[in-house]
């Protein structure tokens, strides 16, 4: 017994006299636990407690428009966007703003959309109206081709894509079969008041007609009843969604484009590509600090003019290796995971894009690991900080759930994590079909991140090593 | 006989130490001698070999090697000097053959050149058949002798030595003194530290005896044991001067 008491005082005293090892021993945990809860906190919420950005261009700005804009508002789960500076949004600038990503989802409400709406509305009235012997209102052959656009960022989850989607079916099936109430109690008022006059399409008068059927006793309602159901409502309604319908469009459709969407694979392969590399910090941080401890890091500084030339050299190996990690990943997503029942990873329309990005995120990752191993004196430090740091980071950059569904906050903090950059530009180049000039600023964060790290690092492992004994 | 090495007013504290590691040392080292640079643990050797290679910076004074600041000019005065550390600061997964090649590749001289001179040196230290071997595999004396070809690859003018012979066999021992004797036979300079006065005493053209980062005395070892009453050795002289109270 006093043999283990003393073990534990001694083990005791040297744990107190590792001040930083002991700190990271409580701090790296906690900090884990905060960055973990902040993360996983949109995930555990229903979609309804979630607000989406949504972009929309509205051609028409008729009623329909602004009740789909209204509706989507309303329901408290949409923050809508139809004006930039301003400026109404253009289906261009939508596509623009989807394709770099700044937005999710985007409806293009086509020119006329209201119109065509009435006119099949009035289509139905006048069916009915037929069949009461009352007038008609103005009408023309439903055009086929009239539908509201939707356009996704092809990493939108298709749970996501599915709530949009649905919320904006709802809102056209309520303003369809709104001004079809609106039309038909127009009829009805009409038939009370026995004036026969040309219908008015506009909106404001069909909301007046609305205003006015109020007043239709329950009497006429009962009559009607039996004329509505001669009068085909499953073919008249058809012909009211005909008139309006939702089309899901890519972002670009030319025919050289992979068409791709956020998956399993298309996520988890870059993802923990991206995580596997930057686990480089282990192996690099333990071979500083092991030549350190060994006296050959005194060697090279010994050596006029070899620091700096040994360090750009660790730094060049280890981005090789985690590039070839990288390409290595990737082939199991385009081989390997289809043999297992899962689709394969599509690497977009200019694949070779993902070459100075994968390097770019080795540099990254090497120029972390290389300050984790100067910055800590012993491995006992520099081990359990580097691989915490790394878990943490990785959850802040969108690794363990995509950071398109973190809060606000947690989404600007994600942009301080080298994996969030490097998992964007994987994403642009693999699912919006992005081309060189759209990693650009993710090359340039990513570069600059891994020179400060550099700079830093050489000059602090100058004074590291800085005795014969 | 002109000087290779000259130290001026050395100056330097440890931040948090109490007292000085350097408290204005000035001292020489001849041109083509060995000179022993001797004192009791906390003396100052391993900060003034520190400042010579630029590994530490005075606070105050100057060091020179062949008229070159060694502040200054620290990547020019590191291809003039090789320095033996006590520690072996060699790359111990690696065989001494690659320790050889990488460490003379560091110091940009041509492959060739290496195999010829490493080849030389190895067959000279007797680890020949032993290049092939990896350092971590070497016994303590074998490592001590690796670690001085590594530092004599790009054939330096000076070499310095911290402590050599520390914790090696007699053969060894023997070894690494005989050939430190032909070095400077070779017409190159060696400044060498060691708490074994009758190695110092042995091989040593001059002895400077400092403590407490200051200079105490410099001559010949038999000069000074000569010169000193009473004193029979290099080891009475160096209790002489530095007195019997037992350093931290």
């Amino acid at each position: 017994m006093r043999k283990i008491l003393a073990t534990i005082t001694k083990e005791w005293i040297l744990t107190r006299r590792d001040v930083a090892g002991f700190m990271l021993l409580f701090l790296m945990p906690a900090v884990l636990i905060v960055v973990m809860a902040m993360v996983q906190d949109a995930p555990f919420k229903d979609y309804q407690e979630m607000r989406f950005e949504l972009l929309i261009a509205d051609h028409d700005n008729g009623s329909i428009a602004q009740s789909i804009k209204d509706g989507l508002k309303e329901s408290g789960s949409f923050v809508v966007t139809d004006s930039i500076d301003g400026q109404p949004v253009t289906e261009t600038q939508l596509k623009e703003l989807l394709q770099q990503g700044d937005y999710k989802v985007g409806i293009v409400i086509p020119k006329g959309a209201t119109a065509e709406m009435v006119n099949a509305a009035n289509l139905v009235a006048n069916s009915i109206s037929e069949k009461l012997g009352l007038g008609s209102m103005p009408s023309r052959e439903v055009r086929d081709s009239l539908y509201i656009r939707m356009y996704f960022d092809p990493v939108a989850k298709p749970t996501y894509r599915m709530a949009v989607s649905f919320a904006l079916d709802k809102l056209i099936t309520f303003s369809s079969s709104h001004i079809l109430v609106e039309r038909v109690s127009q009829l009805g008022m009409s038939a009370i008041d026995t004036t026969t006059t040309d219908s008015t399409h506009t909106d404001s008068t069909a909301t007046h007609s609305l205003e006015q059927a109020d007043s239709i006793d329950s009497s006429s309602i009962a009559a009607d009843t039996n004329i509505l159901q001669e009068a085909q409502p499953v073919q008249d309604f058809e012909k009211i969604f005909k008139g309006l319908g939702i089309k899901e469009h890519l972002l670009n459709d030319k025919e050289e484009v992979v068409k791709a969407h956020i998956n399993s694979v298309q996520h988890n392969v870059p993802a923990w590509a991206i995580f596997g590399m930057f686990f480089i910090v282990i192996p690099i941080c333990g071979h500083l600090i092991r030549e350190r401890e060994e006296g050959s890091a005194l060697r090279v500084e010994l050596i006029p003019g070899a620091r700096r030339m040994v360090a750009l050299g660790k730094i060049l190996f280890y981005t090789m290796v985690c590039t070839i990690q990288f390409a290595l990943m990737f082939c199991v997503g385009i081989w390997l995971l289809p043999m297992l029942g899962l689709p394969a990873l599509q690497l977009g329309a200019h694949a070779w894009v993902l070459i100075p990005v994968a390097i770019a995120i080795a540099v990254a990752a090497t120029s972390y690991g290389y300050f984790v191993g100067v910055a800590f004196k012993t491995t006992n430090q520099a081990m359990p900080f580097g691989a915490i740091s790394v878990v943490i980071l990785s959850a802040m950059g969108g690794i363990w759930v995509p950071a398109d569904i973190f809060s606000p906050m947690m989404q600007k903090l994600a942009m301080l994590s080298p994996l969030y950059w490097g998992l964007d530009a994987v994403n642009h180049v693999t699912l919006r079909n992005g081309g060189i000039e759209s990693v650009v600023p993710h090359i340039g964060v990513l570069a600059g991140f891994s020179t400060i790290l550099f700079v830093i690092s050489t000059h602090r492992n100058k004074n590291r090593a800085r005795s014969i004994q | 006989m002109s000087l290779a090495i000259e130290i001026n007013e050395l100056h330097k504290q440890y931040p948090g130490s109490w007292s000085p590691a350097l408290d204005g040392l000035s001292l020489g080292v001849k041109e083509n001698s060995i000179t022993g640079l001797l004192g009791p643990n906390g003396a100052g050797k391993t900060t003034t070999i520190n400042i010579i290679c630029g590994l530490a910076q005075p606070d105050m004074g100057q060091a020179k090697v062949f008229g070159v600041d060694c502040i200054s000019h620290t990547n020019a005065v590191r291809s003039q000097i090789g320095v033996v550390p006590q520690q072996i600061a060699l790359f111990p997964n690696l065989t001494a053959w690659e320790n050889f090649l990488y460490i003379g590749q560091l110091y940009g001289i041509d492959r060739s050149y290496i195999k010829d001179r490493a080849g030389q040196l190895l067959q000279r230290l007797d680890l020949e058949k032993h290049a092939e071997k990896r350092i971590q595999s070497f016994s303590g004396g074998m490592k001590r002798r690796a670690n001085i070809i590594a530092s004599l690859l790009h054939y330096p003018q000076i070499l310095i030595l911290d402590e050599p012979t520390a914790g090696v066999d007699v053969q060894s021992r023997a070894m690494i003194l005989d050939f430190i004797q032909e070095y400077k036979q070779e017409g190159k300079t060696v400044l060498y530290t060691s708490h074994l006065l009758d190695e110092a005493e042995k091989i040593c053209d001059d002895v400077v005896i400092i403590d407490e980062g200051k200079f105490i005395i410099e001559g010949t070892p038999q000069s000074l044991i000569h010169n000193t009453h009473d004193c029979t050795d290099l080891e009475d002289v160096f209790l002489h001067y530095t007195g019997h109270s037992v350093r931290d």
